[in-house]
């Protein structure tokens, strides 16, 4: 009896071991793209293979009902990029905005806001956990990330991160293992409306289980690749080049 | 003569500290002392704290440090948050992985057990009492026993250990988004994100207050001899003594 409970204990955690093994059970899985010196490194290494044990079933970040959102939404940061074609395209209602979908994918994209306005979206109702301190819950709809690699023909072989570059001159990277996860997603609503421009028009990222620094705002284009050496000093984002932690779960 | 003063200053040494308890004592002040300090630069990047799940600036707040005369822009100069973060998570590992050594360790030893459970004769209100005056008693005079642990000394590690720590650890993960997807639970246990912020800042200021006693404790027991049996293990008493 009591191994036939031991073995359906078992059976029942294999699904999200097997999830962790079906993205690789690779190395990028546990280990942040460039491994800092000294113990805060060794940290750091500890840190994301923990969360990502712990993460092994993909679980949802918790989702909040609708009278728990906050508006309006708090801003920080960049609020309204200077960089001159995105005034153009904001002032063109960014009806000549194209989100560049390039990199280890079997068909480069170009998508208008329209056509991600027209891929099955997702809403959610989470909390967005700034690094600095802050929290505020947002309903935000759009596209599974998943879905719109899936629209490029998925990712080629050896595909390992997803590197985001912003209007604001950020860039910031994802590994496929974020990406898989039902709450990653492309966001052109919040809070039922048009994603305004001081959340990051027209269209930004959520990663539910990361901090506010991994959620990018004002996408331009995401890439596909194996390696995050040739952006950057190499960390994988500005804030992880800056000396943050790349991986940003807790 | 000589040999009548010799033999009456005469001391002798007592173990009082087993290594394991040195070390992670050592260890666990490096720690702490690191945590509090990117804890507060953590803090000083965004110095209110609110209640529940939500909270951001122009959001009723329970603590505004402009409250207390420094000013939102002041206290950013102050803190760096990215030193802060990168310094309280590595220490945090340092002081999880060093106090589940500790506990493991002393629970199989018995030394929580043995030294540190107080006895039903000690936790009567009058032995408490005549207890908590001599703690209140300043200059002390000789401690009446330096090789056991009082009745308050005892109580207070085990709050410190089986309270404390996990209090500490559980609110800092709540405050986690990777592991809050994991473990949703930990929101519900204190009631949100920002409820579990402010417990961990309140808790922090409780932790400056142990230091603070403990500090004085030593002061008050002999800082030289006391110091030196955390480091050697071997404590000075005299002759007479035990």
């Amino acid at each position: 009896m009591s191994q036939r409970i031991s073995r359906r204990t078992w059976l029942r955690g294999l699904p999200g071991l097997g999830g962790l093994l079906l993205t690789g059970c690779a190395r990028e899985t546990f280990v942040p793209p460039q491994v800092r010196g000294g113990l805060v490194g060794m940290a750091d290494v500890l840190t994301m293979s923990t969360n990502r044990l712990l993460q092994a079933n993909q679980p949802l970040a918790r989702e909040y009902p609708r009278s728990a959102v906050t508006h309006p939404f708090p801003t920080w940061a960049q609020t309204n990029p200077p960089d001159p074609e995105y005034q153009r395209l904001r002032r063109g209602g960014f009806a000549e905005w194209r989100l560049h979908v390039s990199g280890l994918v079997e068909r480069p994209l170009a998508l208008s806001l329209d056509d991600v306005r027209s891929l099955p979206a997702r809403t959610q109702i989470t909390a967005h956990v700034c690094e600095q301190g802050w929290s505020a819950i947002g309903e935000w709809t759009g596209p599974r990330l998943q879905q719109v690699l899936d629209e490029a023909g998925g990712v080629q072989p050896g595909a390992r991160y997803v590197v985001f570059h912003t209007f604001d001159g950020w860039y910031e990277s994802i590994d496929l293992f974020e990406v898989a996860h039902p709450q990653t997603i492309l966001a052109w609503r919040l809070n039922g409306e048009e994603l305004p421009i001081g959340n990051g028009a027209p269209l930004r990222l959520r990663v539910e289980r990361q901090c506010g620094y991994k959620n990018v705002k004002f996408l331009r284009s995401l890439e596909v690749v194996d390696s995050l050496t040739g952006f950057g000093q190499g960390a994988g984002g500005i804030s992880a080049d800056y000396g943050f932690h790349w991986f940003a779960g807790v | 003569m000589t040999s009548e003063r010799a033999r009456a200053g005469a001391r002798q040494w007592i173990r009082v500290h087993a290594p394991n308890v040195r070390i992670c004592h050592w260890i666990n002040v490096v720690a702490s002392g690191y945590l509090l300090v990117s804890g507060v630069h953590i803090f000083l990047d965004f110095p209110e704290l609110y209640w529940g799940h939500t909270g951001y600036r122009g959001h009723p707040a329970i603590f505004r440090l402009s409250d207390w005369g420094l000013s939102w822009d002041a206290a950013g100069e102050l803190g760096n948050r990215m030193w802060g973060r990168n310094y309280h998570f590595t220490f945090a590992w340092v002081f999880l992985i060093n106090g589940l050594a500790y506990a493991g360790w002393n629970l199989a030893r018995g030394h929580f057990v043995r030294d540190m459970t107080p006895r039903r004769a000690e936790l009567t209100p009058g032995h408490l009492r005549a207890e908590l005056r001599g703690h209140l008693r300043w200059p002390r005079r000789a401690p009446e026993s330096t090789l056991r642990y009082g009745t308050l000394q005892k109580l207070s590690y085990l709050l410190l250990v089986f309270v404390y720590a996990p209090f500490m650890v559980l609110t800092g993960l709540a405050q986690s988004p990777g592991v809050t997807a994991a473990a949703p639970g930990l929101l519900d246990l204190f009631g949100g994100r920002q409820t579990a912020r402010s417990l961990h800042t309140f808790g922090t200021v409780l932790l400056v207050l142990f230091v603070v006693v403990h500090l004085l404790e030593v002061a008050a027991a002999g800082v030289v001899n006391r110091l030196r049996a955390m480091i050697t293990g071997n404590l000075r008493v005299p002759e007479e003594e035990p």
